[in-house]
């Protein structure tokens, strides 16, 4: 084949492309004529936006982007870096590494850290601060893993109404992993907390470039020492069993497990032991609930300044439909297996219930693996629709403390707490 | 030799449906031209044996920002702490709300901003980002 051919062969498929779109658009097909031409799909990418509406689809509807060590996934915002976690990516209860979704807060994140110089400094308020090096870190205290899932306290921002500002996440802002490391409380006992102390403050290697003593300057978070979850976080230096990627934290981040991530400090570098109550902005401002039901409350309340709160803490249950996505049509008569995942930070799920009747009626879906208590747990039921039309699918979960989903949404300024019962809509077609 | 019948006749029905088939209603041979938008695969980092882990950089992807008065102080300010998609991302918002932003990001974040030019950038934002000005 020469030359001249192979370039008419590629300005000819053009051409047809061209003229197939016009076939369609007159809309014939082939086959029996008189059919309805309909869309081709994918053609139509989501908008770049959504609002002052809630955000009706699954994520945020933005592009994809590649980052390093990263999956395309979903672009929120390029400096500092936020991404989220395209759906599919929730069929199993541990998300891998390369699609775990990033949220960092200042511009300036690591891009590498040299191990010889990195050390994870315990000081303050100890008997005998420490200098650990990666090395000493894993070998000095006893390695234990834990399942945990990491959720942004501002997954689901988008949905609330009226919106609010920040990051504009559908649903993707959250992952599993089987995180490995040490005990905090082993590393604090090490060191030796002194009495009187009141919290334990982390950071990590993230720096903004705001002025000094603001917020926009250095991210920190705070426990206090009597929270019991203290005895329960990690400083994992290992993701599902790899080095954690750069954009989630290399080399160590905190695990708070049941909490919400803004405490998982990535690329930690401090431990620092508080006689006195962490009232750096990250604390005192950002980061906080309403202190009521739900964390819930309305603009006016807010407005009148009645409103206390406190800081975010423990994650309410969710659970999420994630397979079928709404996305393609199916034939009536198919046997479907729903399948999804639910957690919650107050424990492990007992129940996961499914409707397919908008929330008429519920069935209890079938729980699989049990990767422990802070895990996804992934579910599963089998649903044949015998008749076509729009079915409206509803999913609850409820946790061992009791706690069910309700099907009414949450409001506070800062978008955090949404757990509504999510639904999603499936079109069955005629299949004869 | 019943079976032998049964068999003559299964083929010959299987083959009617075969024949069927060509005629079935379907569309095929569409194809249409993709966008310009791609992503691109990554190679991973060349990766040394020190004890350097060295991920890269970090690609921006600058979105494209409104035409109009005010946007060179949101380029000159804003920018300078985080990339103009903190604005795009959002949904559209109040011209109070524009403003409430900007204020925390003066006195709350430290954001060294002159009155009248935090003033240009509310403006600005207030003409293009709210639900009865923002196109895209």
């Amino acid at each position: 084949m020469g030359d001249s051919q192979q370039g008419f062969t590629r300005r000819r498929w053009l051409k047809t492309l061209g003229a197939a779109g016009a076939t369609l658009a007159a809309g014939q097909i082939l086959g029996k004529p008189g059919a309805a031409a309909q869309e081709p799909s994918g053609q139509h990418p989501a908008p770049e936006f959504t609002g002052p509406g809630a955000n009706p689809y699954w994520t945020s509807p933005g592009q994809f982007a590649t980052y390093p060590q990263k999956a395309p996934l979903i672009l929120l915002t390029d400096r500092p870096v936020q991404l989220e976690t395209p759906r599919h990516y929730f069929l199993s209860t541990f998300t891998s590494n390369d699609a775990f979704f990033v949220r960092w807060h200042l511009q300036t994140i690591p891009n590498a850290v040299d191990l010889k110089e990195w050390r994870l400094h315990v000081e303050g308020n100890v008997e005998r601060p420490l200098t650990l090096s990666f090395p000493e870190l894993a070998t000095r205290f006893k390695s234990v893993s834990i399942a945990a899932v990491n959720q942004c306290s501002g997954n689901s921002r988008s949905r609330l109404q009226p919106r609010v500002a920040g990051g504009q996440w559908g649903n993707g802002a959250m992952g599993n992993a089987a995180w490995t490391g040490v005990k905090l409380r082993e590393i604090l006992d090490a060191a030796g907390v002194k009495s009187g102390s009141v919290q334990v403050q982390f950071e990590g290697l993230d720096r903004g470039l705001g002025p000094k003593g603001f917020g926009s300057n250095r991210f920190m978070k705070s426990l206090d020492l009597t929270n019991p979850v203290i005895e329960e976080c990690l400083v994992a230096y290992a993701m599902n069993g790899e080095p954690l990627p750069m954009l989630n934290g290399f080399p160590a981040r905190l695990i708070v497990p049941g909490y919400f991530a803004t405490y998982w400090l990535k690329s930690l570098s401090s431990i620092r032991v508080l006689d006195a109550p962490d009232d750096n902005f990250w604390m005192k401002a950002a980061y906080r609930i309403p202190d009521t039901p739900r964390g819930t409350t309305t603009p006016d309340d807010m407005i009148s300044g009645k409103v206390a709160t406190v800081p975010i803490a423990r994650m309410p249950v969710r659970s999420f439909l994630i397979s079928p996505d709404g996305s393609t049509k199916i034939p009536a008569g198919f046997p479907l297996r729903l399948r999804g995942i639910a957690f919650s930070g107050y424990g492990g799920i007992k129940k996961v219930e499914v409707s397919t009747n908008n929330g008429a009626n519920w069935s209890e879906a079938r729980l699989e693996l049990d990767a422990g208590e802070y895990s996804f747990r992934t579910w599963s039921l089998e649903w044949t629709p015998r008749t076509a039309g729009r079915y409206q699918l509803a999913v609850r979960a409820t946790d061992e403390k009791g706690n069910t989903q309700p099907d009414e949404g949450v409001w506070n300024p800062g978008g955090y707490l949404w757990n509504k019962i999510e639904r999603q809509e499936i079109v069955v077609g005629d299949a004869s | 030799m019943r079976t032998r019948k049964w068999y003559l006749m299964m083929i010959t029905v299987l083959s009617l449906l075969a024949a069927r088939g060509l005629y079935a209603d379907f569309r095929a041979g569409i194809y249409t031209q993709a966008g310009p938008e791609t992503i691109h695969q990554m190679l991973p980092n060349a990766a040394s044996m020190d004890a350097t882990y060295d991920a890269g950089q970090y690609p921006i992807y600058y979105p494209e920002l409104a035409a109009g008065e005010g946007k060179d102080e949101v380029e000159n300010n804003c920018e300078l702490c985080h990339s103009p998609r903190y604005i795009t991302m959002q949904p559209p918002l109040p011209a109070q709300a524009w403003s409430d932003e900007v204020n925390k990001m003066r006195k709350t974040f430290g954001a060294s901003i002159p009155d009248d030019t935090a003033q240009k950038i509310i403006q600005y934002l207030g003409s293009h980002y709210t639900p009865e000005t923002r196109k895209r």
